[in-house]
């Protein structure tokens, strides 16, 4: 119970009105940083870390970790109500999120259940980064290029799951979110790729303009054709009570988010996969599992899926930063820039040498945790208000956040181009019923995936036997065999008549 | 009358002089732009505001802003081309582009910008890099991890983009091996390498001294080669040269990081900057936070020296790529 006194230390440096002060900040920033699409933690943490030259580099960690953290609860915010990821790791949020508001009418409900899956998510990384710490960071270490390549392609197989009643639609998108992620410089290489000898796609297609696009402008789009038919939704439900889940709500998100909490946790500490990836992976495999309405109309359980599990990458990757000063995401490696710059050396000796740094720190994501759930409830019958804002006024305020967003990601209007093609794609996409799931999570992983991929075969000097020699991806390549054999088994099971085919929802 | 005379001949040739003085004497009349082409926290980004930190509080840019802007669209190309393509001559005055030896490989291999499109302001410090094994490595020295790759083993190394790149190639040659005998990975920052190093999931790490600064201190990681013509010191000391190692010439790839100008830069403003990041470069916060702190060379160069500097630079790189 040594790392309980140490947390418990780490408490008594919390407990100090300027680092109350912080944390508090720090927490309504990142809630607000959050909930505007396009600026998330990243530009967040960048913006402002200049700020924080002048505090003491403790209060200063607090603050911006506050940040962080309380970022992932913001997201969700405008990926419910207006079908806009407000950072990355909420782009799977939408996917449930929004219907639950608006086809359910129960947008009050969904906000809480992300707001709950968030807290329950984050509280249980926290509670392992607090005992696992350092350990947990050596595990993350066991992940190298030929680990994380079969990971990865375990989680490509559950592109089977999003892709829906077409699978051929499925695939097809699967296949441009590859390519267009193959775009830009080359990672091992540094040789342009389809460039088409312009200077901007030489640095490839920015994440973030093309997710606006995608989901976001193409709603505008859609609202635009629809805003002289499409019958204005009522809310009467603005209070806080009104937006109370139900028991059985409850019931029906706390599987899930435990789920996506341990899950979250276990990505956010491998080497570069980062809160988007947990959260894509995490709802995936709620499709495994059983959901009491089907997902992606509205269900509880698909929030609390994404929602748990990119709170819980968000707090387990703090145990490589704080361990081994090693960034899990690009958030951390600006963190690790703030260490630096505030004097501490981040790196296995953090923990000895600093030990009120640390352990405060962690303390303080706790106190984060209890804030930004408090504040991000409060908010909520504000919030709402956002759904009874006529179409006529939401198509240009939507516009106008869909364009700063994707401007401030490089400062250009780079970002604002590639969003408005993006989001016409989009449209063109949901007009002949294709789903963006695919796309997108084919867009996140297989950059990841390429670059592992090959760094394990010059490892393996072009040798395949090399998958199956680790013991870590030898368990991943006979779940990714169990995963595509199961339903030839099951199909032939149920030819013989062992088994009864399950109903169909 | 006379005295009327005299004032007009005054008048007149102090009108005349003017320009010239203000020709010998530029300073900053307006905000100035910095652009860095990296991200905020990176190592450009760091060592652009540290400077241009330096630069305020001791007063050297006259009470002007410096307004540093990140531009990273295109790999950064974007932010190069913008820069060397400024030509008012006003603003071409007051716009500096952080450049080092990491932007200068990939703009000349992919693009058609080439260091005379701008004018070279100063060079600042160079950096160098080891060859690093964990404690339970396979090899524990880098005579061993010669010996298996002359015995048909197969060895690799984890670094960086760029200037890592060249640095391996360099050693490659030097040992007379092929590329695929001793394997390298380009990761996209040193850190990703390190990580796989300690994973112990590759042979051997390359990193500059900062980077790897703290896991030497903890002794997750044992320095066994200076790519460098002297050793370097501190905890670092115990790694030996190329030529201490066996019958090899040292292997050296220096890493510089500089500051130009747009092409349409001044000559007198070419100077002015050029003795500023002088001032700078002599001061005690540089010298502490920057140079010791990161374990840099301090290696500072005037904008006559750098304009040359970089111009072999380039011409000995486009050589190695063959273009």
């Amino acid at each position: 119970m040594e790392n309980l006194d140490f947390l418990l230390q780490g408490f008594l440096v919390v407990f100090t009105l300027e680092n109350l002060g912080a944390t508090l900040l720090g927490c309504v920033l990142g809630l607000i940083i959050g909930a505007m699409p396009g600026i998330g933690s990243l530009a967040g943490c960048a913006l402002l870390l200049p700020l924080t030259y002048k505090f003491n580099p403790t209060t200063a960690i607090i603050m911006l970790g506050g940040l962080y953290y309380s970022n992932m609860f913001g997201g969700a915010f405008s990926a419910i109500l207006l079908n806009i990821p407000g950072d990355t790791p909420a782009i799977m949020t939408t996917l449930d999120g929004y219907p639950m508001a608006t086809a359910k009418k129960r947008p009050g409900q969904a906000l809480l259940t992300s707001n709950i899956s968030s807290f329950i998510g984050g509280l249980l990384g926290m509670i392992i980064l607090t005992f696992t710490g350092p350990a947990l960071a050596n595990v993350g270490l066991k992940f190298g290029p030929v680990e994380m390549t079969t990971l990865l392609l375990f989680a490509m197989t559950s592109i089977g799951w999003l892709v829906g009643e077409n699978p051929v639609k499925g695939l097809i998108l699967t296949l441009l979110g590859m390519l267009v992620a193959s775009m830009g410089m080359d990672t091992l290489t540094g040789s342009p790729r389809y460039d088409f000898g312009n200077i901007y796609l030489l640095g490839g297609v920015p994440f973030t303009p093309f997710v606006i696009g995608i989901v976001g402008f193409s709603q505008v789009i859609m609202l635009m054709e629809q805003r002289n038919i499409a019958p204005k939704l009522v809310t009467d439900k603005l209070t806080l009570r009104g937006s109370m889940l139900t028991r059985r709500d409850f019931k029906r998100l706390f599987l899930p988010s435990i789920r996506g909490g341990l899950l979250g946790t276990f990505i956010g500490v491998l080497p570069g996969a980062g809160a988007t990836a947990a959260s894509i992976m995490s709802y995936s495999a709620q499709k495994s599992f059983k959901s009491e309405e089907p997902l992606g109309t509205g269900a509880v359980e698909g929030i609390a899926a994404c929602e748990s599990a990119n709170n819980g990458a968000a707090a387990g990757a703090f145990a490589p930063l704080l361990a081994l000063g090693i960034p899990g995401s690009g958030t951390g490696a600006v963190l690790l820039g703030g260490l630096m710059l505030w004097g501490l050396n981040p790196g296995p000796l953090l923990f000895k040498n600093s030990p009120d740094f640390a352990w405060g720190l962690i303390a303080s994501l706790f106190i984060a945790n209890i804030v930004a759930l408090a504040v991000s409830w409060g908010v909520i019958p504000f919030l709402v208000k956002i759904l009874s804002v006529p179409t006529k006024v939401l198509i240009p305020a939507i516009t106008v956040v869909c364009i700063v967003g994707s401007y401030s990601t490089s400062n250009s209007m780079y970002g604002v181009t590639i969003m408005f093609v993006s989001g016409i794609l989009g449209y063109v996409m949901q007009k002949f019923k294709y789903s963006y799931a695919p796309l997108l999570l084919a867009f996140v992983l297989s950059p990841m995936l390429e670059s592992n991929m090959r760094k394990a075969f010059i490892i393996s000097r072009g040798k395949v036997e090399i998958f199956v020699e680790k013991p870590i991806s030898l368990a991943f390549v006979i779940a990714i065999v169990g995963i595509m054999v199961f339903p030839i088994i099951r199909y032939f099971l149920i030819k013989k008549g062992f088994i009864k085919p399950k109903a169909k929802i | 009358m006379r005295k009327g005379f005299l004032l007009i001949a005054m008048l007149c040739s102090a009108a005349l002089a003017a320009p010239l003085f203000a020709q010998a004497g530029f300073v900053p009349a307006q905000n100035i732009e910095w652009i860095v082409t990296s991200s905020p926290g990176g190592g450009s980004d760091i060592y652009t505001r540290m400077i241009s930190d330096i630069m305020t509080k001791q007063n050297l840019v006259s009470g002007k802003t410096i307004l540093v802007n990140n531009r990273t669209d295109g790999g950064g190309e974007v932010g190069r081309l913008t820069v060397s393509r400024v030509s008012m001559p006003r603003q071409a005055d007051h716009t500096l582009l952080t450049f080092n030896s990491g932007d200068l490989m990939p703009m000349v291999a992919n693009t058609a910008n080439r260091v005379e499109n701008f004018t070279p302001i100063a060079v600042m410090a160079v950096d160098k890099q080891l060859l690093y094994v964990i404690p339970s490595a396979k090899y524990k020295t880098f005579a061993e991890v010669i010996a298996a790759v002359k015995a048909g083993q197969n060895v690799v190394i984890a670094g960086s983009k760029g200037d890592d790149v060249a640095t391996y190639k360099l050693l490659v040659k030097e040992l007379g091996i092929t590329e695929n005998q001793l394997a390298f990975i380009t990761n996209n920052a040193t850190s990703d390498a390190i990580t796989s190093g300690l994973g112990g999931h590759v042979d051997l790490v390359m990193s500059k001294p900062a980077a790897a600064d703290q896991y030497v201190a903890a002794g997750r990681l044992i320095p066994v080669l200076a790519l460098s013509k002297t050793r370097f010191t501190g905890n670092l000391a115990s790694a030996p040269r190329l030529s201490e190692v066996g019958a090899y010439k040292d292997v050296e790839y220096p890493v510089w990081r500089g500051v130009v100008g747009p092409k349409a830069m001044s000559a007198a403003a070419a100077k002015f900057w050029s003795d500023v990041f002088k001032a700078v470069s002599e001061s005690d916060a540089w010298k502490a936070n920057y140079i010791d702190k990161f374990k840099l060379q301090p290696f500072y160069l005037n904008y006559e020296e750098a304009k040359a500097y970089m111009a072999d630079y380039q011409a000995d790189y486009l050589k190695s790529i063959g273009k």
